[in-house]
């Protein structure tokens, strides 16, 4: 996991922010990552789909709008630490800043394809993490 | 209190925190930083919910983080009035960094800006606000009292002059006149300095105090002895009449804006005009407006300097809408008429116009009774420190007066030329108990208007509940409504309302027809108009996602079940993850090109729309 993690960073696709979130959790609140996670995913995919039609429409594009969603997915994903969908993102305000349409579109596809992907290996981490926790704890009694 | 939270040995723990933001990742993010730094942490995805907690708890929050954009409020807006009404520090968070934005928050009067993503050290010294702002009411006390006792060797005690505040410092109980009066909502706690809170009434009454001055020649002396309240300083006073003045410049300089923001935006007045056609029809609908006075109103607005924007054609038919008003209005009963679809509105004129209509509205209401129609509903409260009002204004104000007098709705009001208050008295949306509210039509006429306005603002707030696009309400009732909703973008002062007036108000607006939303139509207040106008479901979606959510956090569901809902949900991606092997139990049939994967070890696949279809890997 921790292998996964780094390539992670390594990339660019988590910063520390995410860190921030693993400090975060604690025994109090032991699932928090996942949780908050689970959340962004949520919210996002919404958002995310709230963009799409938005810039499906034909006639007349509310960038305005558009701006509305995307600074929330802005300010959830840089939340979350996820890096590059956040510069994604602020590429496609300067987009729908100057109404670039064409520019919309592309930075939308980007963003896309950058979900897609921290989510598929957000869960990757957690499975390899729930594995391992399931791991530890099998062990746990016996040692006693 | 603070000063419990202070006197405490863990300071800063124990800091009550109060986070809105509708962004439910960053709400529990902070929630929990905030549960890190051992603060008492309250959670709130919606502005209005917020002021809503604030206004019922008062004194129980230090501190309050808002976000900047919000769908229900403005977070400028919110920002404004938590300082007005209860004088917390705010802190405005947001992942916009551009300098305009902090600019403005630093303008609205947020004490500091946090760029998201928030860290967990940024939160741990949200404290040095508290405790600055605490300071700082110490220094005030302290400057107040050393005049104090001076003057008080000279001056009998007038009301302005008493110092009645509860549980003084020891260097200032030598003032013997001093009365054990407890200031509104005085916390009974060790505290050093009681702070005045700005209730509702208390803020009525600053308000027709100054508008009895009038703004320019209100000083903080005078307000005091006029408000004739026990226990309060000169001092709060005047550090309230410094913001009070602060606000009506923003709100000048922001109508002003927007005027030329208008004026600067062709390519939406269609969205606009349509909008202010709606909401032109629903004021017509009231059937109050007499057509002397619409008639006086429309050349008073049209006077000022419309636009290349807008053709004339628009006036014309405009006109011709209040011609048609005679045929309704004449009548001298209170039924309202039904609406008759006015013209569209020059989008510009639709700046100023709700202006008067709020004032018009006002007039209306001087009957005493609350008209169980929808007169309400049409009100805009966007008039707020826009110096071109000024004549609109004055007609209103005259015939309010003159209805009052008269007792008939029929009186060519315009031609009288009563002196006229102050043009704040309208600005402020005091707001009263509907037992003063009756109480209040024999004073003088600005009283009257006022608390006409803030029911007139009552209605629309709540209408506005349900508003889905961001439109600014500056007024926030507490209460759910149904009825449908009309975006108001009065920036008002304080809101306060008893439950009857409520009543009243929801009677009417269930009565109110206007059958969509209006968000922002009137360009009054700090958002955009052509933001908001159009009003999309998937933004509904969006913003009105979130149940009121106060407390401690939403419980998430299983990661099982939050993949296969997000899947489900999500029509796009064809990303599908399997839980702990398992293997799918939902897959999305219409999707031919879905790929699954049931190995860890796998990577996943994913597909969309606009990629060839790639085929499984390894």
């Amino acid at each position: 996991m921790n292998r996964l993690l780094s390539f992670l960073f390594h990339q660019g696709v988590l910063d520390e922010q995410f860190l921030q979130l693993q400090q975060l959790q604690d025994e109090t609140s032991p699932n928090f990552v996942s949780e908050v996670v689970n959340i962004y995913f949520h919210e996002s995919e919404k958002l995310l789909r709230n963009l799409r039609a938005l810039l499906m429409e034909r006639e007349l594009m509310d960038y305005k709008k558009m701006g509305i969603d995307l600074n929330q997915l802005m300010g959830s994903s840089s939340s979350i630490g996820a890096k590059r969908v956040t510069n994604v993102c602020v590429a496609f305000r300067v987009a729908t800043e100057q109404n670039n349409r064409v520019g919309c579109f592309r930075a939308l596809e980007m963003l896309e394809h950058e979900y897609c992907y921290l989510k598929n290996k957000l869960h990757e981490l957690f499975q390899i993490e729930q594995q391992r926790d399931l791991a530890a704890g099998v062990r746990y009694p016996v040692q006693n | 209190m603070e000063q419990s939270s202070m006197n405490s040995g863990e300071f800063p723990a124990g800091l009550r925190v109060l986070v809105v933001d509708d962004d439910v990742t960053t709400l529990k993010i902070i929630e929990r930083m905030s549960v890190r730094c051992h603060y008492c942490v309250t959670t709130c995805s919606e502005a209005t919910a917020a002021l809503k907690i604030l206004r019922e708890r008062k004194g129980c929050f230090d501190v309050v983080l808002s976000d900047v954009h919000m769908p229900d409020m403005d977070g400028y807006k919110l920002l404004e009035h938590v300082g007005l009404e209860m004088d917390l520090p705010v802190i405005m968070m947001s992942v916009d960094d551009r300098t305009s934005t902090v600019m403005k928050g630093i303008r609205h009067g947020a004490c500091d800006y946090f760029i998201k993503p928030v860290r967990l050290e940024e939160l741990r010294n949200i404290w040095q606000h508290v405790a600055r702002k605490f300071l700082n009411e110490s220094k005030e006390h302290d400057n107040s009292s050393s005049r104090e006792d001076n003057d008080r060797n000279n001056i009998s005690s007038a009301a302005g002059a008493t110092k009645g505040i509860v549980k003084e410092q020891k260097k200032r109980s030598n003032l013997k006149d001093e009365e054990d009066v407890e200031l509104e909502n005085d916390d009974p706690s060790t505290s050093k300095k009681p702070r005045v809170v700005w209730s509702v009434e208390l803020h009525q009454q600053f308000v027709s105090a100054v508008n009895q001055l009038g703004l320019d020649k209100a000083v903080p002396k005078k307000i005091l002895e006029l408000m004739n309240v026990p226990g309060l300083t000169r001092e709060n006073v005047a550090s309230h009449l410094q913001k009070f003045r602060l606000y009506l410049k923003r709100l000048s300089g922001v109508a002003q804006q927007q005027n030329e923001m208008l004026n600067t935006v062709p390519g939406t007045i269609e969205s606009k005009l349509a909008a202010a056609e709606r909401y032109i029809q629903t004021v017509a609908a009231s059937g109050y407006v007499s057509p002397e006075t619409l008639a006086a109103l429309h050349a008073e607005l049209l006077g000022h300097p419309v636009t290349n924007i807008v053709p004339t054609v628009d006036r014309t038919t405009l006109m011709q809408a209040f011609e048609q008003e005679p045929k309704h209005s004449g009548a001298d009963d209170h039924d309202v008429a039904s609406g008759q679809p006015l013209a569209k509105y020059p989008s510009n004129i639709v700046n100023n116009f709700p202006q008067s209509i709020l004032k018009v509205d006002n007039s209306s209401l001087g009957y005493g009774a609350w008209p169980p129609s929808d007169t309400l509903g049409s009100v805009s409260r966007g008039s707020l420190g826009v110096p071109n009002n000024n004549m609109v204004i004055d007609i209103l104000q005259h015939h309010q007066k003159h209805q009052h007098q008269q007792k008939q709705q029929k009186s060519p009001i315009h031609d009288q030329n009563q002196s006229i208050n102050v043009q704040p008295s309208c600005l402020v949306v005091p707001a009263q108990s509907s037992d003063t509210f009756q109480e209040v039509k024999s004073v003088a006429s600005v009283n009257k208007d006022c608390s006409f306005s803030r029911n007139a603002i009552i209605d629309y707030s709540q209408q506005s509940q349900k508003s889905n696009i961001s439109s600014s309400t500056s007024q926030y009732l507490g209460r759910d409504t149904k009825s449908t909703s009309i975006s108001p973008l009065m920036s008002s002062f304080s809101v306060g309302s008893s439950n009857s007036n409520i009543q009243q108000i929801q009677n009417s607006t269930s009565t109110f027809g206007a059958a969509r939303p209006l968000p922002s139509l009137l360009p009054m207040t700090f958002r955009q108009v052509p933001y908001d106008i159009k009003s999309s479901d998937s933004l509904d979606q969006v913003c009105l996602r979130n149940p009121r959510f106060v407390g401690k956090g939403n419980h998430i569901s299983s990661f099982e079940n939050e993949i296969e809902s997000s899947a489900s949900d999500f029509s796009h991606m064809k990303v599908f993850v399997a839980c702990n092997g398992n293997t799918v139990k939902e897959e999305p049939k219409e999707e031919p090109n879905f790929i699954r994967y049931s190995n860890v070890n796998h990577p996943v696949l994913y597909n969309y729309p606009s990629h060839d279809h790639s085929s499984a890997s390894t």
